[in-house]
C-alpha cells in the first residue's frame, strides 16, 4: 500500500502576523484548557479539602497524593459499572440514531410526495421544541407505556432525531440523483439502493454526527435522571451527581471520575475530528 | 496514517470497555455498593428496597436489619438500601408516589420536605397500630411532627434538640465563660466581647436553614404559618426573631458562614479552622464534629440554647427523617413492623445513640447513664462536656412548630432558604421589609 | 411485499415511518398533552379544568418573571459574548496566515470543553468558583487587589459565573459551526473580490458576511434556544435548583420546581408552554428578517 504523502501546506503570512495569530491562539487556548488542568491537579487532592477550599491550579507537592487514582481502579464501588453502562447506551444510541435518521433523511432528500413539505416542516418545527417542556408529560407517558427504569424510554424517543435528520438531509440533498437511477436500472430494490449505494457516501456526515450524537448521549443528564431509578443502572453523569451529597464523604470519588468520564469522549473526538469539519460543512450550515 | 490513528482510538476504547467489564466481578460480590453490613439475612428473607439520603441512615438499617433477623427468624427481611442524592430522592419519591409504580418499601423522608408526601390522600401506610407498642416512652411531638388526621406517617430516628455549641479553646483564651450565657442578650454581650477580643465571628446567622430562626420562633410563641395553613410570615413575632438575629450581626457578633449554615462541607472547614466559636444547632450536629471536624476533639462544649425573656419553651427540634412506607408496596405489613422496631424499640434508640449520634426518642434512656456516659462512646469522648447534661436540662420543654405539619410548610421554608433569608443578611434588606415580601410571594404561591 | 421494497412510490412513506412514528408517540402526545395539562389543576388522585387560571397565576408570580428576566438577560448575554467571538476566531483560523498544525490543534483544545459532561465542568466551575479565598477565581481577582468574592451568592457575579461556562463550552462549537460556513465559500469571490480592489474589511462585509448568513442565522437559532432553555449549567453551578435569591433560576428551572419539585404539573405545563411560544416567537422573528422562508432556500 503506496502511503500518499499529504503535500506540505506552505506557510504563509508575515513572521508578524503569524507570531501574534499564534500568541492569540495560544491565549484562548489556554483559557479553555485551564478547568482541565484545575481537575487534574484536583484529582491527586483529598476531595473533602476540595469542596472547603475551593479549585485552583496550584499543585502542593506536600498535600498531593495518588490515592484517589489508586482508589479509582481499586475501590470506585460503583464507577465502572456506571462508566460501561454509559459506554454501552452511547454506542447503541450513536448507532441507532445514526442509521434510522440517515434513513429517514433519504427519504425526505431523493423522493418527492405528498405531505413532504409538511412533514419537513415538523422536522424543524421539532428541531425548536424544547424538551425540557416535554419531559413531564413525556415522562408520565413511558411510565404508562411500562418503560420507566428502562433503557428503551432513553433510546426511543430520540432515535428518528430531528436535527440529526436535518443534517444528513442537507448532506443527501447535495448527492447527485443519477445514482438512483443507475441503481434502479441495475434491478436494485429502493432500501438496498440506500443501504448499498448511498451510505458508503455518507462518511464524513456520518462522522459529524457521530460526535455531536455521542457527546449528546455520553452527557445525557436531565431525561436519564427522571427516568432510571435502579443504582445498577445508573449512567456515568448520573452517577457522578450522586456523588455530590454531603452525607456520603466521596468527593474524592468525584473528582477522580470526573476527570476519567472525559477520556472516552475525547478518544472518540479524537478519532473522528479529520472528518468532523468536512462533514460540517457538506451540511447543515447550508440555510 | 489515519488509520493507526483510528486503530489506536478503537483499541483505547476497546480496552477500556474491557477495564469496565472486568471490574463488574468485583461488584457482583456486594451488589449494592452501600451495602458492607451483614444482615445475616437467611434463603426466605422477604426483600425490601428502602430509599434513603444518607449513607449512614443507610448502614444503620442494614444493622437492626441483623438484629430483627436474629430475632425474628421467620419473618427475615433483607435491606435493598438505595441512596441518592436529597433533592434527587424526594422528586423521585414524589413522582414513584404519583404514578405508583417503583415505589420503595421504606422511603426516609426529610421533615421539611415530609408535608408534600401528606397532601390530600396521603399515598403512605399509617404506622399508628406498627408503633403502639413503642410510643408509651416516646416524645409525643416528634411523633405530631410526621402525622395527620390522627394518622402517623413518619418514623423519626431522633429529638434533634437544639443546643448551643460552644469552642470552649477560643472562648476561653478571649476571656469568655459560656457557662454564664443564658439569654439572647447575654449572648450576644459575649460575642460582642469575643470580636472585639479577636476581630473574628463569635457566632453564625444562617441564609440557608432555619434552625436559629425556629429557635426563636417558638421560644417567642410564634409561627410562620396559623392553625388553618394561612400565612403569618410577617407576624410581631417573626419580626421580633429576626430582629434578634439582624442585631447579632449588625453588632460584629455573628456572619453568614460558608455555605450558609453551619451543617455544609464549606462551613466545617471553616468551624475546624476557628472561624466561629459558637453554634446554634440541633443535637444531630455532634456527628458532624466526630466525623469532619477532628481537630477539635476535647475543645466543644454542648451546653442549653439562650432564651428570651418568659420564654414559651426553652428549645425546639430541629431536623429529622421520618421514614414512611408507601401504601403501593407489596410488603407493608413487614416493611412497617420491622421500621417501628428499627426506630422506635429500646434496642433501636440505642443503636441510634450509638452509631448516629442522635438524641433518641426515647426519653427515658437520657437518664440511663451507662448509655449516656459510656466512656467508649466516640460521641461522649469528643465533647467536653456530657451532652445528656443539656439535653437533660432542658427534656421537659421541648417545643414544636405547628406550621411543620402543614402542606404549606415546604413552600414557606423553601422560600426562606432561598431568598428571604439571603436578603436579609446578605443583601441588608430591613426585616419587616424582607418579611412583608416572603409573605406576599407566599400568599400568591399558595393561593391565599 | 417484496414488490413493496421495490416501489418507488411506496419507498418514501417506508424511509420516513419511524420518524412518523417517534414523532407521533414521543412528541406530538406529549405536547398536546402537555398543553391540555396546562389548563388544568393536578392533585393526587383529582384532575379539574381551570381554564387560564394557571396562566392568570403565572402572570402575577414574581418568581417566574424573575426567571424569565433571568433567561432573557442570559440568553441576550450569550448572543452577544457567542456569536461575535466564535466568528472572528473562525475567520483567523480559516485566514491563510500561520501553520495548519497549530491550527489544528487549536480547534481540537477550543472543542474539547464542549465535550465535557454538564456535571463534570459544573463541578469544577463551582470549585473554581467557590467563596473560599484558596479558589481560583478568587486567587485570580486577588492578584488585581480585590477581596475573596462570594460569587455564587451575588446575582451579578453569578451570571459572570454562568456566561464564563457557557464561553468556556460553547465558543469552539460555535468557531466550527463558523469554520465550516467559512471554509463553503468558494475562493473564487475571494478573487473577483480582490480583482475589483477592495480590502480585506470590505471583502470581510461583502463576500464573507453574506455568504455566511445561513449559518449565523443556523448559530442564532439554536443560540437562542439553548440560551432561553438552559437549566444543567445552572442547576451543576448551583449544586441544585435552589440559588441564594433564585439568582440562578431559568424557565426551565422554574418548570423543573414547579413539576417535579412541587407537582403541580397543570402549573408546570403552564410553564412550559409559555417558554415554547416564547421560543418560538423569537425564532420565527429572527428567520422572517432574515429571509429564511423564502421559497428558494428550502
Amino acid at each position: 500500500m503506496t502511503k500518499v504523502k499529504e503535500p506540505k501546506e506552505k506557510v504563509q503570512g508575515s513572521p508578524a502576523g503569524r507570531i501574534g495569530l499564534f500568541v492569540s491562539f495560544a491565549i484562548v487556548a489556554a483559557l479553555a484548557l485551564i478547568p482541565f488542568w484545575a481537575m487534574l491537579v484536583g484529582t491527586f487532592q483529598d476531595g473533602d479539602m476540595l469542596i472547603r477550599y475551593g479549585l485552583n491550579l496550584g499543585i502542593d507537592p506536600s498535600t498531593a497524593h495518588v490515592h484517589n487514582w489508586v482508589m479509582l481502579f481499586t475501590d470506585s464501588g460503583p464507577y465502572f459499572r456506571w462508566f460501561a453502562n454509559s459506554l454501552v447506551l452511547t454506542v447503541v444510541q450513536v448507532v441507532g440514531t445514526l442509521l434510522i435518521s440517515s434513513f429517514v433523511a433519504y427519504g425526505f432528500a431523493m423522493y418527492d410526495f405528498k405531505f413532504k413539505s409538511f412533514l419537513f416542516i415538523l422536522v424543524l418545527v421539532l428541531m425548536t421544541i424544547p424538551f425540557e417542556m416535554l419531559m413531564l408529560p413525556l415522562y408520565i407517558q413511558v411510565n404508562t407505556m411500562g418503560m420507566a427504569d428502562n433503557y428503551a424510554a432513553i433510546l426511543l424517543p430520540f432515535l428518528a432525531q430531528a436535527s440529526t435528520i436535518f443534517f444528513f438531509r442537507q448532506f443527501m440533498v447535495g448527492l447527485p440523483k443519477e445514482i438512483l437511477e443507475a441503481g434502479r436500472v441495475d434491478g436494485v430494490s429502493e432500501f438496498g439502493i440506500f443501504f448499498r449505494l448511498i451510505m458508503p457516501l455518507l462518511k464524513p456526515a456520518m462522522a459529524a454526527m457521530a460526535i455531536l450524537n455521542g457527546m449528546a448521549s455520553w452527557n445525557n443528564f436531565l431525561w436519564p435522571l427522571l427516568v432510571l431509578r435502579s443504582p445498577d443502572k445508573y449512567t456515568l453523569p448520573i452517577g457522578l451527581n450522586t456523588l455530590m451529597t454531603p452525607y456520603g464523604n466521596n468527593y474524592s470519588l468525584l473528582i477522580v471520575g470526573s476527570f476519567f468520564s472525559l477520556i472516552p469522549i475525547l478518544l472518540l473526538f479524537l478519532a473522528f475530528q479529520r472528518f468532523f469539519v468536512e462533514g460540517m460543512t457538506a451540511g447543515a450550515v447550508k440555510g | 496514517m489515519k488509520w493507526t490513528r483510528k486503530l489506536t482510538a478503537a483499541s483505547a476504547i476497546a480496552s477500556l470497555a474491557l477495564l469496565s467489564a472486568c471490574s463488574q466481578p468485583s461488584n457482583e460480590e456486594t451488589p449494592k455498593a452501600t451495602s458492607t453490613v451483614d444482615q445475616q439475612a437467611g434463603a426466605d428473607a422477604t426483600p425490601l428496597t428502602l430509599w434513603t439520603f444518607v449513607e449512614l441512615h443507610g448502614k444503620f438499617y442494614e444493622t437492626m436489619a441483623a438484629h430483627w433477623n436474629e430475632e425474628h427468624p421467620d419473618e427475615q427481611v433483607k435491606l435493598d438500601v438505595n441512596v441518592m442524592p436529597y433533592d434527587d430522592m424526594h422528586n423521585k419519591l414524589q413522582l414513584a408516589l404519583n404514578s405508583g409504580q417503583g415505589v420503595p418499601d421504606l422511603a426516609d423522608i426529610e421533615v421539611s420536605k415530609f408535608p408534600n408526601f401528606t397532601k390530600g390522600t396521603p399515598a403512605l401506610m399509617d404506622l399508628t397500630d406498627a408503633a403502639a407498642p413503642y410510643v408509651a416512652d416516646l416524645v409525643k411531638s416528634r411523633l405530631d411532627l410526621y402525622s395527620k388526621d390522627g394518622s402517623l406517617y413518619g418514623l423519626d430516628f431522633h429529638v434533634g434538640t437544639t443546643v448551643a455549641y460552644y469552642n470552649t479553646e477560643l472562648l476561653d483564651a478571649a476571656g469568655v465563660d459560656y457557662t454564664t450565657i443564658k439569654t439572647w442578650d447575654d449572648y450576644k454581650a459575649a460575642g460582642v466581647k469575643y470580636h472585639d477580643a479577636t476581630g473574628k465571628s463569635f457566632a453564625t446567622v444562617d441564609t440557608s436553614a432555619a434552625w436559629q430562626s425556629n429557635l426563636l420562633l417558638a421560644q417567642l410563641g410564634g409561627d410562620y404559618l396559623d392553625a388553618d395553613g394561612n400565612v403569618t410570615v410577617n407576624s410581631p413575632e417573626v419580626v421580633k426573631a429576626f430582629d434578634i438575629l439582624k442585631d447579632l450581626q449588625d453588632s460584629g457578633a455573628a456572619s453568614v458562614p460558608p455555605g450558609g449554615q453551619p451543617d455544609t462541607e464549606e462551613a466545617y472547614g471553616a468551624i475546624n479552622k476557628g472561624e466561629y466559636a459558637a453554634m446554634i444547632m440541633p443535637s444531630w450536629f455532634m456527628s458532624r464534629f466526630t466525623a469532619y471536624m477532628p481537630d477539635l476533639k476535647g475543645k466543644i462544649a454542648v451546653a442549653p440554647a439562650p432564651v428570651v425573656e418568659n420564654a414559651k419553651v426553652k428549645t425546639v427540634g430541629g431536623g429529622g427523617t421520618g421514614t414512611a412506607v408507601p401504601s403501593a408496596g407489596k410488603n407493608t405489613e413487614l416493611a412497617a413492623k420491622f421500621i417501628a422496631y428499627a426506630k422506635l424499640s429500646k434496642e433501636g434508640n440505642v443503636e441510634i445513640w450509638k452509631t448516629l449520634g442522635f438524641d433518641p426518642l426515647n426519653t427515658s434512656m437520657w437518664t440511663d447513664e451507662s448509655i449516656t456516659h459510656d466512656p467508649t462512646n466516640e460521641t461522649i469522648q469528643y465533647f467536653k462536656t456530657n451532652p445528656f447534661d443539656a439535653f437533660n436540662a432542658v427534656s421537659d420543654s421541648i417545643g414544636l412548630l405547628v406550621s411543620g405539619t402543614s402542606p404549606n410548610f415546604p413552600s414557606v421554608n423553601n422560600l426562606f432558604t432561598t431568598e428571604t433569608l439571603n436578603d436579609i443578611f446578605e443583601s441588608g434588606t430591613p426585616v419587616q421589609k424582607a418579611l412583608d415580601q416572603a409573605q406576599s410571594d407566599l400568599k400568591n404561591e399558595l393561593g391565599q | 411485499m417484496k414488490g413493496l421494497f421495490y416501489s418507488q412510490k411506496a419507498a418514501p412513506y417506508l424511509f420516513i415511518l419511524p420518524f412518523i412514528l417517534t414523532f407521533g408517540i414521543f412528541w406530538a402526545f406529549p405536547l398536546g398533552r402537555s398543553i391540555v395539562m396546562s389548563g388544568q389543576n393536578i392533585l393526587p388522585g383529582q384532575t379539574e379544568n381551570v381554564g387560564f387560571d394557571n396562566y392568570t397565576r403565572l402572570f402575577h408570580d414574581r418568581l417566574f418573571w424573575l426567571a424569565m428576566t433571568n433567561s432573557l438577560r442570559y440568553t441576550l448575554l450569550t448572543l452577544v459574548l457567542l456569536i461575535p467571538i466564535p466568528l472572528v476566531l473562525a475567520v483567523l483560523v480559516n485566514s491563510k496566515i500561520g501553520s495548519p498544525k497549530i491550527k489544528g490543534f487549536f480547534k481540537s483544545a477550543m472543542f474539547i470543553p464542549a465535550l465535557t459532561s454538564v456535571v463534570v465542568a459544573g463541578i469544577v466551575f463551582r470549585l473554581m468558583f467557590s467563596e473560599s479565598d484558596t479558589s481560583l477565581m478568587n486567587q485570580i481577582v486577588s492578584f488585581f487587589g480585590f477581596g475573596p468574592v462570594k460569587w455564587l451568592k451575588n446575582d451579578l457575579t453569578g451570571l459572570a459565573a454562568l456566561l464564563v461556562v457557557a464561553m468556556w463550552r460553547w465558543t469552539g462549537v460555535n468557531m466550527m459551526y463558523f469554520l465550516a460556513g467559512l471554509q463553503a465559500i468558494a475562493p473564487e469571490f475571494y478573487e473577483a473580490a480582490r480583482i475589483d480592489g477592495a480590502s480585506r474589511w470590505q471583502q470581510f462585509r461583502y463576500v464573507t458576511l453574506p455568504q455566511l448568513r445561513p449559518t449565523i442565522t443556523y448559530v442564532l437559532t439554536i443560540s437562542v434556544y439553548g440560551g432561553m432553555a438552559m437549566f444543567l449549567e445552572s442547576f451543576m453551578l448551583y449544586n441544585g435548583n435552589n440559588s441564594p435569591q433564585n439568582i440562578g433560576l431559568t424557565i426551565v428551572g422554574y418548570l423543573y420546581r414547579q413539576g417535579v419539585e412541587k407537582n403541580d404539573l397543570g402549573y408546570a405545563s403552564a410553564v412550559g408552554v409559555v417558554l415554547l411560544v416564547v421560543i418560538l416567537a423569537i425564532n420565527l422573528t429572527q428567520l422572517f428578517f432574515s429571509g429564511m422562508f423564502k421559497k428558494e432556500n428550502r
